[in-house]
């Protein structure tokens, strides 16, 4: 028989290790950042720096109503459609109605995103909660409509398939043409609001016990169609708000904006270790995926690699992480089991 | 070569340090049965799982046909013809019953693909020579649970096992499954397997073993054989106590009428009416298939209530679901605690508060942290649920005993006006069933209802007021606790074919 202080020490080893597991990521972006900053040329440069918090910006914000959606075992692929579409009809309203260059385009624009952004997520949080669609299917659908509408749009619409944007007070909100750290505070009050969300409160803590047993929550009372409803509107507003970043910060609305983020997207939130099959994970943990995901486009770029293996390298790390996170969770579930026979 | 099939030598455990196996010593012949009873967390399990090659001992040797056997993987056990067959069983139920017999080793085909034709052919051949109607293509999941066990007994055989343990394996099974299977494991005796058979159900055990084992606290207590076997005896071993009474007695009064059903209809219940007074405990019995479970469920609003309405508080509800019924007092147990009670890989903490939650939450929904801890830890306390870190242990890493105390602790966080609980000892140690009982008498005495279905009659006499019989979707008959009767009980629960309209 072992005595009180053996106890202690084995459950203070089994608290580190899970913080460590918990923790993997930041740990590999802390390495991947001090390695960056002494031997990437240029990496250590004011406008690099701005740059690499300039890419997190948006992507975290959009990566958090995914978050959301795979805490519950969900996914939701329309967040793309979400950004393009927002895209191009806000570009449209700044520049090619009578609102042009005046604050009520601005404030036009941003509601219609919003709007964009609710439409899309309602769609699909019916779809999945009331019709008990899965969201595989639900949201694969509805980014080839919005995604179709927005190409249409700009085809109609524009006569090529982008339209810069020149009203300042409007591309400052993605940090042009106004301080960079604009689209960096709003990216931070997402965070601290989803964050305070998922880990503070009733929605929360419903959230979480849906993505791990619906029908344990349902017996508990727990409103479940609701929340599985709330959780794709919140994606959608978020891919909205994100939209708006990404095209502020490129000064254009381009019709395909969304395309190639998918990978980010969910990378960012896999990487970060929040798991696909739902119940485990958090806020903080995307945040670390959003910091390390863009840290690596950062280095590839810096480093020469050619642009047409980023998504290589990408794929590596998100297959890395998910597996990864398997792995840990196993391990946590056994020094769990070892804490229950002591 | 010695006469025992295997040998248990100073078997030890331990997890983290603490030892919970303290020198187990067994022996196994074969062609007998032996039995494996004790409390939840005495260590049953654990032993179970050294046999069959979950994890290793710590000390301690196994010898198998007198040759040393100390296996480190599952396979190792399956190697030596050793089979273990689990209380959830292991089979998967969206493939067919030759997968699941050929599972381990599909046969292919010269081209490397799964020979189905062959497959299932021998599959045939096999469940025939077995004396098993069963269809290899027939699919898992259309198949009853006693069958089930039947194909995972199969496997168990295919392999030309010479030990086969069992843990818990009648908890699913109707009387008539159990029956079928019972038989299947006296041929099994004849034919010179050793058996090794854990269950609660001591009944089962005296009927089938020839020589019973009790464990607790992680040592063997006492062996008995088939002829000295005792009720009282293997029970007050089991507890280390005298066990007086199964039940708890509790002086409570019984009010005015709380609750009333009429008329309900739902999927398996063809109109049925019930009243719940303050303070009473009524039982709802009757066979697999009656309609209990259907009944309580569409009270509750799990599955729709096709017609018919609830009263609560004075309050009718037509169209009834768990948010509403919560929200009038009611608190509703399942059968099934994997499936519909807990979060099972979530901390013991975050499944006592959760029904809870909603009234906790302050502005913007926040959930006070110190309130949850306070709440969780006099639970604990209340309810004496074993656990020693209610954050990191997670409900899957509880006993069943224990897990089912966590269910309740949740509910009567709340204090519930109105109690249904489906089965609520199910794959409970007898020391734990105890206590749930208390609890339940408890929250009756201060005046809630309690609505009780239980397929062990034993049970349903020893703590309700009254208790309804149900055959058919119907309830047939009414018994005051005056009038109980086990006979008479039968008798009501048997009259399903009959048309008896009136309900008491």
């Amino acid at each position: 028989m072992s005595n009180k202080s053996n106890y202690e020490k084995n459950l203070r080893s089994i608290k580190l290790k899970r913080f460590l597991s918990d923790n993997a990521i930041l740990v590999i972006w802390v390495i991947f950042f001090a390695y960056s900053l002494i031997f990437v040329e240029g990496f250590a440069s004011a406008y690099n720096i701005k740059n690499y918090l300039g890419n997190c910006a948006p992507l975290l914000v959009v990566a958090a109503g995914l978050t959301i959606v795979t805490l519950n075992g969900g996914i939701d692929f329309s967040t793309t459609s979400v950004i393009s579409l927002v895209s191009t009809i806000s570009a449209y309203i700044l520049m090619s109605t009578p609102l042009v260059d005046t604050v009520w385009g601005i404030i036009v624009a941003i509601l219609a995103s919003f709007a964009i952004g609710a439409l899309v997520g309602s769609i699909n949080g019916l779809a999945v909660a009331k019709l008990k669609m899965p969201s595989f299917v639900a949201t694969l659908s509805s980014k080839l409509i919005f995604s179709g509408v927005a190409v249409w749009f700009g085809s109609v619409y524009y006569d090529k398939t982008s339209l810069s944007i020149s009203a300042k007070g409007f591309t400052a909100i993605g940090g042009k043409g106004g301080p960079f750290w604009i689209p960096l505070v709003l990216a931070a009050l997402v965070f601290l609001i989803v964050d305070f969300m998922l880990s503070k409160t009733l929605f929360g803590r419903r959230v979480y016990a849906i993505g791990v047993n619906p029908n344990a929550a349902k017996v508990s009372g727990m409103p479940v169609r609701k929340t599985i409803f709330m959780e794709f509107l919140i994606s959608g507003l978020l891919a909205s708000f994100a939209g708006i970043m990404y095209t502020a910060k490129n000064r254009a609305g381009i019709t395909t904006m969304g395309d190639e983020m998918f990978i980010n997207i969910v990378g960012a939130v896999v990487i970060g270790g929040t798991s696909p099959a739902g119940g485990f994970g958090s806020m903080k943990k995307t945040l670390y995926g959003v910091l390390f995901l863009s840290l690596l486009s950062t280095m590839l770029n810096l480093l020469g690699v050619p642009y047409t293996l980023y998504d290589v390298v990408k794929g590596v790390f998100v297959l890395i992480a998910a597996g990864l996170e398997l792995v840990t969770r196993e391990m946590n579930v056994r020094a769990a089991a070892k804490a229950a026979k002591m | 070569m010695s006469e025992y099939i295997l040998e248990l030598k100073d078997i030890r455990k331990g997890f983290f340090g603490v030892e919970v196996l303290h020198g187990v010593n067994l022996q196994f012949r074969p062609g007998e049965v032996y039995g494996l009873v004790g409390e939840n967390g005495a260590g049953k399990s654990t032993m179970m799982n050294i046999i069959g090659g979950v994890f290793p001992a710590d000390g301690g040797e196994m010898l198998l046909n007198g040759k040393p056997y100390a296996p480190q993987t599952p396979r190792d056990a399956k190697n030596a013809r050793i089979a273990f067959i689990h209380q959830e069983l292991n089979l998967f139920s969206n493939l067919s019953v030759a997968e699941n017999l050929f599972i381990d080793e599909l046969p292919r085909n010269k081209a490397g693909l799964v020979d189905y034709r062959y497959m299932r052919s021998e599959a045939g051949k096999r469940l025939k020579e077995l004396g098993l109607e069963i269809s290899p293509r027939a699919m898992v999941s259309d198949l009853p649970m006693g069958v089930r066990q039947t194909v995972e007994i199969a496997k168990a055989l295919l392999m030309d096992a010479q030990i086969i343990l069992f843990d818990e394996p009648t908890t699913s099974l109707s009387q008539k499954e159990k029956e079928y299977l019972f038989n299947t494991i006296r041929a099994l005796k004849q034919k010179g397997v050793a058996i090794v058979y854990i269950s609660h159900i001591l009944e089962d055990v005296f009927e089938l073993c020839d020589e019973v084992a009790v464990l607790r606290d992680g040592a063997i207590i006492g062996k008995r054989l088939k002829a000295e076997l005792n009720n009282d005896d293997i029970v007050s071993m089991m507890v280390g106590r005298k066990l007086e009474n199964a039940y708890p007695v509790v002086e409570k009064s019984i009010g005015e009428v709380m609750f009333t059903a009429r008329n309900v209809v739902a999927q398996g219940v063809k109109g049925c009416s019930l009243e719940l007074r303050h303070g009473e405990v009524l039982g709802i019995f009757g066979l697999m298939g009656a309609g209990r479970t259907e009944f309580v469920r569409a009270l509750y609003g799990l599955d729709p209530m096709v017609s018919g309405e609830i009263t609560i508080n004075g309050k009718t509800i037509s169209k009834p679901n768990p948010k509403l019924c919560i929200d009038e007092g009611m608190a509703f147990i399942s059968e099934d605690r994997r499936g519909e009670g807990l979060l099972m890989p979530k901390p013991v903490e975050d499944n006592l508060i959760l029904v809870k939650l909603d009234d906790i939450a302050g502005r913007f929904g926040k959930i006070p942290e110190k309130k949850v801890d306070e709440l969780t830890n006099h639970s604990i306390g209340d309810l004496s649920i074993k656990v020693s870190d209610k954050r990191l242990q997670l409900a899957t890493n509880l006993s069943g005993g224990n897990q089912q105390k966590v269910v309740v602790g949740k509910w009567l966080m709340k204090t519930p006006k109105m109690l249904i609980m489906d089965e609520p000892t199910r794959g409970v140690d007898v020391g734990a069933k105890y206590e749930i009982y208390s609890l339940i008498l408890d929250l009756a005495k201060n005046g809630s209802g309690v609505l009780c279905i239980s397929s062990e009659m034993e049970e349903l006499i020893g703590i309700c007021d009254r208790i309804l019989v149900m055959a058919n979707g119907r309830i047939t008959g009414e018994v005051e606790m005056k009038d109980f009767n086990q006979k008479r009980i039968m008798e009501y629960a048997l009259q399903g074919g009959e048309e008896n309209g009136e309900e008491h």
